[in-house]
């Protein structure tokens, strides 16, 4: 049998950056790429980006000693400079190992932008997963604060 | 501008089905058998069913009250275990506006001569046309038609 755990995990951040440039550094692969590993010995490639919704991105998440974890997203629904929800599937050697539903929301507060990133995560190795997102998704998004840092 | 809004929650809908789950599972992979319980009310127009019934695959169904609101429903199926699980993502249209986006998970699991049927939503509401309230009130009645469906 399958052991399944579900999770809603919801991250925050405010960033000196206006929404328009914190949305471009999710919608550019090229940034994405370099804030979204989330330690120094881990890279991700891509093999498909295409950002528009019903687009797909194919990523692999590449750590030495370790199995590729390979992400396929799908974009729902995108609001240029306020909103990006999309679904995701993760691959671990040959298993699947997650299934989630991103949304990611942005408000502009001043000269400022808050970020809220709401991660719905079904995990198919007990909660394993959702340990994995957030690890990811903390340093990724404390990344993304270097990209608006000059 | 629409203001922009989310709202997300997820609920859970447990049913007894006095089925094997082998029976269970194919209401919901066999095109032919899901449309004869899926979608809307008995006096809904439905049209543009299909079911690709494998990882990737699409489902979709478009239907709503005559000459009332177009309902959209656009899936795609994450994982596939037999007999045991069906993960996809869908979002929900209502006159082409997206209302919803959801992670449902469907777990079938053997419970004495029959299945217990776990089903999870996990759901963003979008800029306010919907809730999770609503959401599972429809799906309660989904699980309602799947039931009588399964009974003929």
């Amino acid at each position: 049998m399958t052991t399944l755990a579900h999770a809603t995990v919801v991250m925050e951040r405010t960033y000196g950056a206006s929404p328009a440039r914190v949305f471009a550094a999710w919608s550019d692969v090229e940034a994405r790429k370099r804030w979204s590993a989330p330690a120094d010995n881990i890279r991700i490639e891509y093999e498909a980006a295409d950002f528009r919704e019903g687009g797909k991105d194919v990523s692999r998440c590449i750590e030495p000693g370790n199995a590729d974890y390979v992400a396929t997203v799908t974009y729902v629904d995108i609001r240029k400079d306020q909103r990006i929800v999309f679904a995701e599937d993760v691959v671990h050697g040959n298993k699947r190992v997650s299934a989630a539903l991103i949304s990611m929301e942005l408000t502009a507060k001043g000269a400022e932008t808050h970020l809220a990133l709401t991660m719905q995560i079904a995990s198919f190795d007990e909660a394993g997963m959702e340990a994995g997102y957030q690890f990811g998704w903390n340093a990724a998004l404390d990344n993304l604060a270097k990209e608006f840092a000059q | 501008m629409t203001k922009r809004s989310t709202t997300h929650a997820t609920f859970v809908i447990e049913r007894e089905y006095p089925h094997p789950p082998a029976k269970v599972f194919a209401a919901f992979a066999d095109a032919k058998q899901k449309i004869k319980w899926f979608g809307g009310p008995d006096n809904w127009d439905k049209s543009n069913y299909q079911l690709d019934f494998r990882v990737g695959g699409k489902e979709s169904i478009s239907g709503g009250p005559p000459g009332g609101t177009v309902h959209a429903y656009d899936a795609t199926i994450w994982d596939i275990a037999e007999n045991e699980r069906i993960v996809l993502a869908y979002d929900l249209l209502l006159d082409s506006v997206r209302i919803s986006v959801s992670l449902a998970t469907t777990e079938i699991k053997p419970s004495g001569n029959g299945t217990q049927l776990i089903y999870t939503e996990q759901g963003v509401y979008l800029d306010g046309y919907d809730d999770a309230g609503q959401r599972e009130e429809g799906t309660q009645q989904l699980f309602n038609q799947l039931e009588a469906f399964l009974n003929k």
